[in-house]
């Protein structure tokens, strides 16, 4: 609604932008934690930094000593995790992965102060299949190469989901390309066939499809977070704040940023080479 | 303890001043006396003249305005005695009245004055009104004012002027939205002949929806709100349709930079009926047309106003009038996309004089929102849609128990009816149909109000008003676990209500209370009282309305509004009557105002309540006005110094904070000038504190985004100081006895193009170019925080032509 209503000011009164500098108070440094906590190896990681002045542009200052481990809670096991200098992040030990229908704990200390978030890793949709088919332009539509996903969601709660689009090993990642969806349109979508409406592929394209069922707590944090990517700080927008983080010090006190995402990893893939044979 | 006192002190004055009316011997005495009755004209349309004064020229004091049907009410003096009847703008009427001439009414026919041409006229009341009335944050404001200031787009436009008066803020650059005295845009009753308008905005709130040269005028309660009217707790806008005249079919309109309008009336079938029927089309998607670009070439974008009023005259005693007003606005995009809104608000009333002092209207109406967003696609297809409605019957008496005493009583019967959220996915779409449940509600009020001279100089207005709401079916109610509805917490159970079953009760009462004590002829001082209660609301969380805001009513989980007012102030005339000064002080109270839980999304949900968080809130401010009146120039000074808070616990960490609206300082000048017959200008200034808004303190990188840091508290900063010129001048043709008649009118607005910002975005700029989107083919070599200003309107010159006939 709010893109309509942009489109509907620049269309009839000639809106105008441009770049100024606001001087904006400062806060201090604030932690940054970003977990990912799949059944899949390779992917799991976590990433602690510190927040800094809107204007540096200078990268995160990334935090290469802090505690990180994760428990979990059905069994008690802890799986550590160890700083990686070229990644950046801490990676778990022995490339360990979580399994489905055990309960997570991530515990990141920082300076001896501890922040906790837990998490669930919930059972993955099906994926069947993932087509393409060539479209002609048309209004919303560039012309391209559309990717249609089959599967099945069996499931009748704690129905979250995130899809990653991978074209030739790039993550899509502009905010546009956040791809959020929930059971609030049912959950029949995949039966049907879920064509990826605003991903105009071209031949020869490698594509992988990533499907993460996530928590209630860190699809409410991802959707936010893509609200606020969007939120222009105008009448039509809800006043901005940061996402709700599921992440918690421990002690109750003082502020953290950041999610904790404990989901399954179910992916599909495709190249798109138009076949010639008839 | 302050409370309890304020409340038995109200008791008394309600229950005491009726009492005190029918004890007190010379008013007993006054009511047993001979009364002159009549009613005052305007002879060239032979339409009710309301608010001519009516005196004996023996007691100039003592006179009586006519009503809104120009009718008068005097006591009788020795006869004969001379009757005078003024109107400003018009020849004076005098009249020897003998002892027979009180056996029928009088008649009077005022004739416009040759010298009104040499005066702008800016308002439709008597001259002493701002000191003897008893209004307290009123404006009446004439239609005639309104087009005399330089407008947006040279679209002459009600709400956005009566954002000019003291007390009105908006919500941002170009928006017709009102936050009256610390209240949000939903907390104003925006009425057509008595019947509720729930969207009165065109073009995502950038016009209103009225028609200026279809209104009469405009009564705008910010104060003391009078009990007969109730229902929303910030202000009251009532707005009358214009009644076409009697004797001959006359015609106005205009064309204009981005509208066109025709007003057309006349009599019906003969003397005693009239119509007037009224229209305004947009012809932006005539432009876009125009256009070799078949992407904005195949789009629609357009609004119009349709309204008419039908008057019937039953005899001397009665009369009819049947109005309706129907408003559409859509924006469709390449015949794929579809959206568009509307208001259909039709009323019936029924004026009686039951007798010299008794006068009886019913009002009868039903006012419909609805809006519709289709989307035609085979993959994603949809229709969506949703539509509310009230239905209402008012029934009024007003009784003049002497000529300084007046009592009024009534009922008020509304029916509220929310249909459901509709979302119907195209076959083969690969979306599910979404419904949620209808939500229903009755209220039923009944009002009192007296208003008498307890002495010569002091007069105090008293009145009650009883809401009774009930939420009932057909509708579901939810049940959630621990009593208290979250995201967070399970459903239980959920209740199912048959049609009128009851789901939820409310009532409430609402006392009005004002004094006026006048210290000098031309000085008074003014005191009011008023509570509202409010059950329905709009549920968001954005500062500016929007066609798919969804109104909830006040139920199990959400109760109703309560917003109690204290005003003071000082009136003062000077140079008779030529200027007034003004000076209001206010506080406001507002108890269970909703916001929206970060990230609720309520448009499809049946569990809105949720999604909700409930508060308070506070205003207080300081209103002063200096108004000219007469002459060749006219106009307005005004300056106010108000605050808002609210404190929303979830929000701002529990703490109060400023809503986006809350702006301290507002300065306004209004001002008109006719140089001579031929020439007129018109000129506003416009200085505001910036919108209270959120900027980020920081920023850090999550999921390979960069997002701007917020501290956690809500619009604790600002915008740029606000202030903007517009200036405008019309020449008109000299009469020359012709028909045809006609004016252009060239309108700046933003005169000296100032950069008001209407939206900052924090965001990364790419390549140093603010508008740079990365793809495949737009590679990105450089990228850093930035902050992008979006403005609007800067130096927007419009002409219009206006026409009458």
């Amino acid at each position: 609604m709010k893109n309509i209503i942009y489109i509907f000011i620049a269309l009839i009164f000639f809106s105008c932008q441009e770049e100024v500098v606001l001087e904006l108070k400062e806060s201090g440094q604030i932690p940054v934690i970003e977990g990912v906590w799949t059944n899949s190896a390779g992917l799991n990681q976590v990433h602690v930094s510190y927040s800094r002045d809107y204007y540096s542009e200078e990268p995160n200052k990334v935090i290469n000593d802090a505690e990180v481990f994760i428990l979990n809670l059905n069994n008690g096991q802890r799986i550590s995790f160890q700083f990686n200098e070229q990644l950046l992040s801490y990676l778990p030990a022995n490339n360990r992965t979580g399994r489905l229908g055990e309960i997570y704990e991530l515990h990141v200390i920082i300076e001896d102060k501890e922040y906790i978030a837990q998490g669930t890793m919930l059972e993955p949709p099906t994926l069947d299949s993932l087509t393409f088919e060539y479209k002609e332009e048309r209004v919303f539509r560039e012309e391209g190469y559309y990717l249609t996903l089959y599967g099945k969601i069996p499931f009748v709660e704690q129905n979250n989901y995130r899809m990653k689009i991978v074209r030739n090993d790039t993550l899509l990642n502009r905010r546009s390309d956040y791809l959020l969806f929930d059971d609030t349109f049912g959950t029949s979508i995949l039966d049907r066939g879920f064509e990826l409406g605003g991903f105009p592929f071209n031949e020869g394209d490698r594509v992988r499809l990533e499907l993460y069922r996530l928590n209630d707590d860190a699809y409410q944090y991802m959707s936010q977070l893509v609200n606020l990517l969007f939120n222009d700080g105008g009448l039509f927008s809800p006043p901005p704040q940061n996402p709700v983080s599921n992440i918690k010090p421990a002690d109750g006190s003082g502020q953290v940023l950041g999610y904790f995402m404990v989901s399954p990893f179910v992916s599909a893939n495709v190249n798109i080479i138009e076949d010639d044979s008839d | 303890m302050k409370a309890i006192f304020l409340m038995r002190f109200l008791l008394i004055l309600i229950f005491t001043v009726p009492l005190f009316t029918l004890i007190n011997p010379n008013l007993s005495k006054a009511q047993e006396s001979s009364f002159v009755v009549g009613q005052v004209f305007e002879v060239a349309t032979n339409n009710p003249l309301p608010g001519a004064n009516v005196y004996w020229e023996s007691q100039p004091q003592k006179g009586v305005v006519t009503d809104l049907e120009g009718n008068f009410s005097l006591q009788k003096v020795d006869l004969p005695s001379k009757l005078i009847v003024s109107y400003i703008g018009f020849e004076e009427s005098i009249r020897v009245i003998n002892q027979k001439d009180l056996s029928k009414p009088l008649r009077f026919f005022l004739q416009e004055s040759q010298m009104a041409l040499e005066e702008v006229i800016i308002r439709d009341r008597r001259p002493d009104e701002n000191v003897k009335s008893m209004d307290m944050g009123k404006s009446v404001v004439a239609i005639e004012t309104i087009k005399n200031i330089p407008a947006l787009f040279g679209e002459v436009d009600l709400l956005r002027s009566l954002q000019l008066l003291p007390g009105v803020q908006t919500a941002g650059e170009g928006t017709t939205g009102l936050f009256v005295r610390g209240g949000s845009a939903d907390q104003n009753l925006i009425q057509i002949d008595g019947a509720p308008v729930y969207n009165p905005s065109h073009f995502f709130g950038f016009f209103s929806v009225f028609n200026p040269d279809a209104l009469s005028g405009v009564e705008f309660y910010k104060g003391n709100i009078p009990s007969n009217f109730g229902g929303r707790i910030s202000s009251v806008i009532d707005i009358s349709l214009k009644e076409g005249n009697y004797e001959k079919v006359r015609g106005e309109g205009g064309i204009g930079t981005i509208s066109s309008r025709l007003t057309v009336d006349g009599p019906l079938f003969s003397e005693n009926s009239s119509f007037v029927i009224s229209g305004r089309r947009t012809y932006a998607d005539m432009f876009l047309r125009l256009s070799s670009d078949p992407e904005i070439n195949s789009n629609d974008l357009y609004f119009y106003d349709l309204s008419g009023k039908f008057t019937f005259k039953l005899g001397e005693k009665d009369k009819l009038s049947v109005s309706s007003y129907y408003g559409s606005d859509f924006l469709g995009l390449s015949s794929q996309f579809g959206l568009g809104w509307n208001n259909w608000v039709t009323s019936i009333t029924w004026n009686r004089n039951i007798s010299e002092r008794l006068f009886f209207d019913l009002n009868a109406y039903h006012s419909a929102y609805q809006y519709n967003v289709n989307f035609d696609d085979p993959d994603n297809g949809f229709k969506w849609g949703n539509r509310l409605s009230e239905s209402g019957v008012k029934a009024e008496w007003n009784f003049n128990v002497s000529e300084n005493t007046l009592i009024n009583w009534g009922v008020h019967s509304q029916l509220y009816n929310f249909a459901p959220i509709s979302l119907d996915p195209a076959p083969g779409s690969a979306i599910e149909p979404i419904a949620t449940n209808p939500r229903n509600g009755m209220q039923n009020n009944v009002f009192i109000g007296a208003a008498t001279d307890v002495t010569d100089r002091f007069r105090v207005d008293a009145g009650l008003r009883w809401a009774i709401f009930q939420l009932h079916g057909r509708g579901v109610d939810y049940i959630y676990e621990g009593g208290i509805p979250s995201p967070d917490v399970a459903i239980t159970d959920s209740l199912v209500f048959s049609s009128f079953q009851k789901i939820k009760g409310f009532n409430g009462f609402e006392p009005r209370l004002s004094f006026r004590y006048l210290i000098q002829d031309d000085l008074s001082i003014k005191a009011s009282y008023n509570r509202n209660f409010q059950y329905l609301q709009v549920a968001s969380s954005s500062s500016a309305g929007l066609p798919i805001d969804r109104w909830i009513l006040a139920g199990t989980y959400v109760p109703p509004i309560r917003g109690d007012q204290v005003s003071v102030g000082m009136f003062k005339n000077l140079e008779g009557n030529k200027w007034e000064v003004s000076g209001e002080l206010y506080y406001k109270d507002i108890k269970n105002i909703i916001d929206l839980r970060q990230g609720a999304n309520i448009l499809f949900t049946d569990n809105v309540e949720s999604e909700i968080l409930t508060g308070d809130g506070y205003a207080y401010g300081l209103e002063l006005l200096l108004r000219k009146n007469t002459g060749k120039t006219t106009g307005w000074l005004s300056y106010t110094y108000s605050r808002t808070w609210r404190q929303i616990d979830g929000i701002s960490f529990d703490q109060w904070y400023n809503p986006r609206f809350d702006r301290p300082h507002d300065l306004t000048l209004v001002l008109n000038h006719e140089f001579n017959k031929r020439w007129s200008a018109g000129l506003t200034f416009v200085y505001t504190t910036g919108q209270a808004v959120t900027f980020p303190v920081g920023t850090y990188e999550v999921d390979n985004q960069r997002l701007p840091l917020y501290s956690g508290l809500r619009n604790d900063d600002r915008f740029p100081d606000y202030h903007r010129m517009d200036a405008s001048v019309t020449w008109k043709n000299v009469d020359k006895g012709r028909k045809w008649k006609g004016s252009w009118n060239f309108s700046i607005y933003n005169l000296y193009g100032r950069k008001n910002p209407f939206a900052y975005q924090f965001t990364e700029i790419f390549n140093d170019q603010i508008n740079f989107t990365p793809s495949q083919t737009n590679i990105v070599e450089s990228r850093r925080p930035g902050v992008v200003m979006t403005y609007l309107f800067t130096f927007l010159p419009s002409v219009t032509y206006n026409f009458n006939f």
